[in-house]
């Protein structure tokens, strides 16, 4: 099996926040992101799930070179880009590209469309003379599911719906043919109907291209139809990952367990027993010591309170889990 | 890509602008004036700068056939100087301003890209400039210097670009912190490629504004100073003649003829310059036609029209009813046959809700389900007559307890509000006041509807709610920016509840909560609903939400109720094509892989509808006649309906005896 | 962030703004060319023991600071020296000690005179603002409540081209008119060479002097204050919590009273804040259109007959009462944002 494409080794990204403790004391840190690792191989589809504040947003920033990382290493393609500056940061930006949430916000509304789908080139120097950018320009839109291409080139943001801006987006990304795309919450600002459309549009440029993708959402359902494997995320770390069906089907961490007990299931008859977590995420200033999850956790034990676990196979091939529980079985 | 793009711009902003009297009218005061001062020489009677041979008889002289405007304290003519004077200001005005935006467009735009330090020390830097009084400044510095033209626009424009510099630095920051320029870093775009593409674009218009403002102030500060003789004694402008005129006698002559034309002048140019810059702002930044307050149109339609809505609703089918276990307990809200539209000028009304009918029992939990701009929120306000100004109620019923509550006063409609029918509204953050505890909100609602003199009593009732929604008593001293969202939405559900009221009306209260946080929302709103047999209606666009806590479920597309039956049935049995294509296309996490289906297309417009069926054109199976007429709603079986030809008995005979 | 610390921070920026004014306000009299101490000075026709004579008396002998022998930046001075003994600290001395130097027109000192003159335009100016924040809050209200009918139109345009008068030019006409058809005083505070039998009297004569630099404040500021507080007020009559204040059944006037009202008292209070640079303006226009004794006037005297030390006491004087009003401003502002009270 070839290397990974992306790689990411114990991961972290503090913010400060706040005024100073005291006349000339320092001041409070977030640790938005708290010793993350995973890989993403080449092709693969690999979801970060979690709720708002644990941190997936802040570790799709930093991957993309737009937060420095406090510790840690990012690798991409063989190598380690942590510190890439300059030539070497535009390169990994070259090959790494970012969908975002808002399609009504990540175009500027006064260019066109075929200008917005252009300046990826422009910026990289690709594709010197005006007709052949021309011709890429109208290939990754129709790729991108916009037809026909030139239709839509000379028009602007604001004549388009959500779901056609958001493919604008996906083109703007795919013109530089990237080989990893990062999504962050992509559908989640869409309609019911439209959404169908743009994952599957992801799902066959995966086929179709090999591009991997890593896809952060808080939307467990969307990532069943479309992802290859899972890594559930809280308060800035990960606390378990392993393939789709796995994670679904037989959740080990406690926290994913009652994640999954309360997504909403479209069928009156499947209406279950909810697993409701009382309160609400604890500040990611105070960590709690020990296993993070243990104030909220329904099944903790004393050694949670001081044992910070660390991730531990579970019976499935390649799924983890960071739970004590697993490790005394 | 095509370069007609910007000239299709400037031709649409042109027009924005001719439909903006503001801006038209500035435009013309200032061309006008441009006019005058161009072409000075021409139109003046009278060369300004000769000494003309003065007897008594010319100084302040009245208005006369061959003074027009009379003569000054030099025995000169008014008018000429007036003409040349328009040289003088405008000259002053446009170059100081331009000093000044420069200056403070840089300041600006450096201060609010690259933030931080830099964005510190010029911020400082400009509050100090900004506290110190300008016009005092601008003397001391004229005063100090020699009073040149030259001098004079200098000093006006390096001590007036304070706003420009506030106002591009905000825009700037507000611009940078947009989704499209962190794309662009992220493509890896540089810095001076980012200010000149995506951010200087969006912050021109509002420098464009700021000008034309700037313009202004420099002409009323240049005045100033030459009023207070502080001017070019070679360059005479209308602050100068009113210096003259009014420290050389006209006041005790009562020489009104050389005090009023000059600052004609000045108003004139500024106050086009005013104008121009508020049209503008207009067009910039449009606000919304109306407020929650404005008055609107009249409410419900006329007498006679909902007469023949009402013979129209005989030929309908009757309302759907609930499930067995539901259909004991009394009706507490019937809508009949309501429809909603929105006028707007220039525009075809949006038909934003039509026809819709349906009843809602004590304990029982409605959903209302439809992607965005089906008209769920639109029908919500229309039950408590609570439509913007330009929405209007065309047609209908809403029966609450028998009674008509459109037939209400708009005095007796206040009591019902929140006694009988409360709302929980979609973003509690902007639905709670930001400058009110959330205990003093809470008990306003109740001081409203009912009569409490004892202070201690209505402290008690908050606390009870509060404990009652889950948040400590305590904290009703807070202010809402103090809660999460999970507990403002609490909060939220508290005050609704202040009041006894028999329905709730919760409009997509947990769509902007985590899944987690949702849960509990949703299970607090079920366990009330138990306790205190509340009647919901839960209006969201998540079908799994609805699958979970409703009892009976109706589906709007477009505007009008597709579909509406129990939960179950809608689930397992749709009978409509939207219910079912939208069920395919909603994702589910106990079915994992596959493939979700997509409903092709997108909803209509509301102001533009197709004739026929509103689902139409996207619906996989339209035949001709779903083009041209709008379905009438059939009964599927008891308590469940569906506004579909495919359910028509006489469709479906002809069906099979085409076939047969 | 507390209350407290917020304060704090205000409080040590309004010093150092002040610090930064009693800076420029040192050097801007002694770099810009006219400064007739120095001019006289260097006046040829002086002696030089005249010339040497007029320099110690106006300490102009000493290095300005130290390391600066001259205003010169390129040539160095002595960095030893006394601080005490240079222009600058010299300048601060006095002015610790209420020191605001002598009017050349005068020959009286500077701070005495702009001591009499601070009363006449408090009264001034604190009539107008009140008067003006109360009538442009009622019309903007109005205006904003009822928006797109006559009355808002009126309260727009009427606003629009208030603001565009100068005010010395409204103070013009209005003394023209005034004088003409109603026979009010063409100016000063005071009717010369009247004795009054009572106080009541006095006030009648002041009152009558009064009437047409107020209506002009009023006039100048009013319009201003309508616009901010009408397009405020559409904003938050456009805001959801209005619904919800609709929703709970609250009637118009209370809607408007409890929740758009209050609402609305953070960006008039930072309006006003920003409004007392030109507050300062329009005192001075209307002073000396009216020829109403307060500091407005005596800056306009001071540049007309050239008395520096006259013009820098009250730019001083007038730069530090914005700077004090400031911090007032932000003191209501830290009781009125509930963001600022409890972070």
């Amino acid at each position: 099996m070839k290397a990974p494409i992306l790689e990411v080794r114990d991961l972290r990204k503090l913010f400060p926040v706040g005024p100073a403790q005291g006349w000339g004391g320092a001041r409070p840190l977030v640790r938005a992101v708290d010793g993350v690792s995973f890989a993403l191989e080449r092709g693969e589809v690999l979801a970060l799930a979690g709720e708002s504040g644990c941190g997936k947003s802040t570790l799709a920033l930093t991957l993309m070179g737009l937060e420095a990382a406090d510790a840690g290493a990012i690798w991409f393609d063989g190598q380690d880009v942590t510190q890439a500056r300059g030539a070497a940061l535009k390169t990994l930006r070259r090959h790494v590209q970012m969908v975002f949430q808002d399609p009504y916000e990540s175009l500027n509304p006064m260019m066109t469309i075929g200008e917005i789908v252009a300046e990826p080139l422009v910026v990289h120097g690709l594709a010197g003379t005006a007709p052949e950018r021309q011709t890429r320009v109208l290939k990754a839109l129709e790729e991108a599911g916009l037809k026909p291409a030139d239709h839509f080139a000379g028009r602007r943001p604001h004549e388009l719906s959500g779901g056609q801006r958001q493919r604008v987006v996906i083109a703007a990304a795919l013109v530089l043919e990237p080989s990893v795309l990062l999504a962050d919450e992509p559908v989640s600002m869409l309609d019911v109907s439209i959404r169908a459309e743009i994952l599957n549009l992801l799902s066959d440029l995966r086929e179709r291209r090999g591009i991997s993708v890593l896809f952060i959402t808080h939307d467990l359902s969307t990532v069943a139809y479309f992802a290859d494997r899972i890594a559930v995320m809280y308060l800035g770390r990960i606390v378990e990952i392993g393939p789709t069906r796995a994670v679904l089907r037989a959740p080990q961490h406690p926290y994913t367990r009652a994640l999954l007990s309360v997504v909403p299931v479209p069928n009156p008859r499947l209406r279950r027993e909810r697993v409701i977590l009382q309160g609400e995420t604890p500040n990611p200033v105070r960590i709690p010591p020990g296993c993070r999850f243990h104030p909220r956790c329904p099944v903790v034990t004393e050694r949670c309170r001081s044992v910070d676990p660390a991730l531990t196979p579970a019976a499935d091939l390649g799924h983890a889990a960071a739970c004590l529980l697993l490790d005394q079985a | 890509m095509t370069s007609s793009a910007p000239t299709s711009d400037f031709r649409a902003f042109w027009r924005s602008v001719r439909a903006n009297r503001m801006a038209l009218a500035g435009l013309a005061m200032l061309a006008a004036a441009l006019l005058v001062a161009v072409a000075a020489p021409w139109l003046a009677p009278y060369d300004p700068e000769a000494s003309l041979r003065v007897t008594i008889e010319d100084v302040y002289a009245p208005p006369s056939a061959a003074h027009w405007l009379g003569t000054d304290d030099g025995g000169k003519d008014v008018l000429s100087s007036f003409l040349y004077g328009a040289r003088v200001s405008l000259t002053v005005g446009f170059f100081a301003s331009f000093i000044s935006v420069v200056i403070g467009g840089l300041i600006g735009l450096t201060a609010g890209y690259y933030g931080g330090r830099v964005d510190n020390v010029l911020m400082r830097f400009t509050d100090i400039i900004l506290v110190i009084p300008d016009l005092p400044l601008t003397l001391v510095l004229v005063a100090l210097t020699a009073p040149s033209l030259f001098n004079i626009i200098l000093v006006i424009g390096i001590v007036g670009w304070t706003g420009t510099a506030r106002l591009v630095r905000s825009q700037t920051l507000a611009v940078k912190e947009r989704k499209f320029v962190t794309r662009a870093r992220a493509i890896g775009a540089s810095s001076p490629r980012i200010i000149a593409r995506h951010i200087l674009p969006l912050v021109l218009p509002l420098l464009v504004v700021n000008t034309v403002l700037v313009i202004s102030l420099a002409i009323l500060n240049e005045s100033t100073l030459s009023f207070l003789g502080l001017s070019d004694p070679t360059a005479v402008s209308w602050g100068q003649m009113l210096n003259f005129a009014f420290t050389r006698g006209a006041m005790s002559v009562g020489a009104w003829w050389a005090l009023v034309p000059p600052g004609f002048g000045i108003v004139w140019v500024v106050l086009g310059c005013t104008l121009l810059g508020y049209g503008l702002e207009q067009i910039l930044n449009p606000r919304t036609q109306s407020h929650h307050l404005s008055a609107g149109a009249r409410m419900v339609a006329r007498l006679t029209e909902r007469l023949t809505s009402q013979e129209d609703r005989l030929a309908r089918p009757p309302a759907p009813r609930p499930p067995d276990d539901l259909s004991a307990a009394p009706v507490l809200l019937e809508v009949r046959d309501l429809s909603v539209e929105f006028v707007s000028p220039g525009a075809a009304p949006a038909r934003a809700v039509e026809g819709v009918s349906f009843s809602l029992r004590r304990g029982e939990m409605l959903g209302l389900v439809g992607e965005s701009g089906c008209g769920k929120t639109t029908l919500m306000l229309s039950l408590l007559r609570l439509l913007p100004a330009s929405g209007r109620i065309t047609s209908g019923e809403v029966l609450f307890l028998g009674r008509d509550l459109l037939g209400l006063s708009e005095g007796e409609m206040q009591a019902v509000r929140w006694s009988e029918l409360a709302m929980v509204f979609q973003g509690a953050m902007n639905a709670l006041n930001p400058v009110r505890t959330v205990g003093d909100q809470i008990g306003e609602a109740i001081r409203r509807h009912e009569v409490v003199n004892d202070a201690a009593r209505l402290d008690r009732r908050v606390c009870e709610l509060l404990d009652l929604v889950g948040i400590a008593p305590e904290r009703r001293a807070q202010y809402p920016h103090q809660y999460s969202g999970g507990m403002r939405q609490r909060a939220m559900i508290a005050m609704a509840l202040a009041c006894n009221p028999q329905v709730i009306m919760a409009d997509e209260p947990t769509t902007a909560l985590d899944v987690m946080i949702q849960a509990q929302v949703l299970e607090l709103l079920a366990s009330l609903r138990r306790q205190l047999g509340l009647a919901v209606i839960f209006v969201t666009h998540d079908l799994g939400v609805v699958a979970e806590v409703c009892d009976t479920v109706l589906v709007m597309y477009g505007g009008v109720a597709a579909e509406s039956a129990d939960v179950d049935t809608i689930y397992n049995q749709p009978q409509h094509p939207y219910t079912q294509q939208l069920l395919k296309a909603f994702p589910d996490v106990s079915q994992v892989g596959g493939r979700l289906v997509s409903i092709p297309g997108y909803p209509p417009r509301l102001n533009a509808l197709p004739p026929g069926c509103r689902f139409a054109p996207r619906c996989p199976a339209a035949f001709a006649r779903c083009h041209t007429e709008p379905p009438a709603l059939h009964a599927v079986a008891r308590a469940h309906t569906a506004s579909c030809h495919l359910l028509d008995p006489a469709e479906a005979g002809r069906r099979a005896g085409r076939a047969a | 962030m507390k209350r407290y610390q917020f304060l704090l921070q205000k409080f040590a920026w309004a010093l150092f703004t002040i610090l930064f004014v009693l800076v420029l306000n040192f050097f801007l009299f002694r770099v810009l060319p006219g400064d007739p101490a120095r001019a006289g000075v260097r006046d040829p026709r002086l002696t030089k023991a005249a010339q040497e004579a007029l320099r110690v008396r106006f300490g102009l002998d000493k290095p300005v600071i130290n390391c600066f022998e001259t205003l010169n930046p390129l040539r160095l001075g002595d960095c030893w020296v006394n601080p005490l003994e240079t222009q600058f600290f010299i300048y601060l001395g006095n002015l610790l000690s209420g020191d605001l130097g002598t009017s050349y027109h005068t020959n009286r000192p500077v701070a005495a005179i702009l001591a009499e003159r601070l009363g006449n335009t408090v009264l001034l100016v604190g009539l107008g603002t009140v008067l003006s924040i109360v009538i442009g809050i009622a019309l903007g209200v109005v205006a904003a409540w009822r928006a797109r009918t006559l009355i808002d139109y009126a309260a727009l345009v009427g606003s629009l081209v208030a603001w565009s008068l100068p005010t010395f030019w409204l103070g013009i006409i209005l003394l023209l008119w005034g004088s003409t058809q109603f026979g009010l005083p063409l100016g000063g505070k005071a009717t010369p060479g009247l004795a009054f039998a009572s106080p009541l009297e006095a006030w009648w004569d002041t009152g009558r002097h009064l009437l047409l630099p107020t209506l002009t404040y009023t006039i100048i500021f009013v319009a201003e204050y309508v616009l901010i507080m009408r397009s405020t007020m559409l904003d938050i009559l456009a805001e959801d919590y209005i619904l919800t204040a609709k929703a709970k059944g609250l009637t118009t006037f209370q809607i408007l009273k409890d929740h758009a009202l209050r609402n609305a008292a953070l960006p008039i209070v930072t309006i006003v804040a920003l409004n007392l640079g030109f507050t300062v303006a329009g005192a001075i226009q209307i002073e000396s259109v009216f020829s109403w004794p307060g500091l407005g006037l005596a800056t306009y005297e001071a540049i007309v007959r050239r008395d520096y030390p006259l013009l820098q006491g009250a730019f001083l004087l007038l730069a530090i009462s914005v700077i004090f009003a400031n911090l007032f401003a932000d003191l209501l502002y830290s009781f009125l944002d509930p963001r600022v009270q409890t972070g």
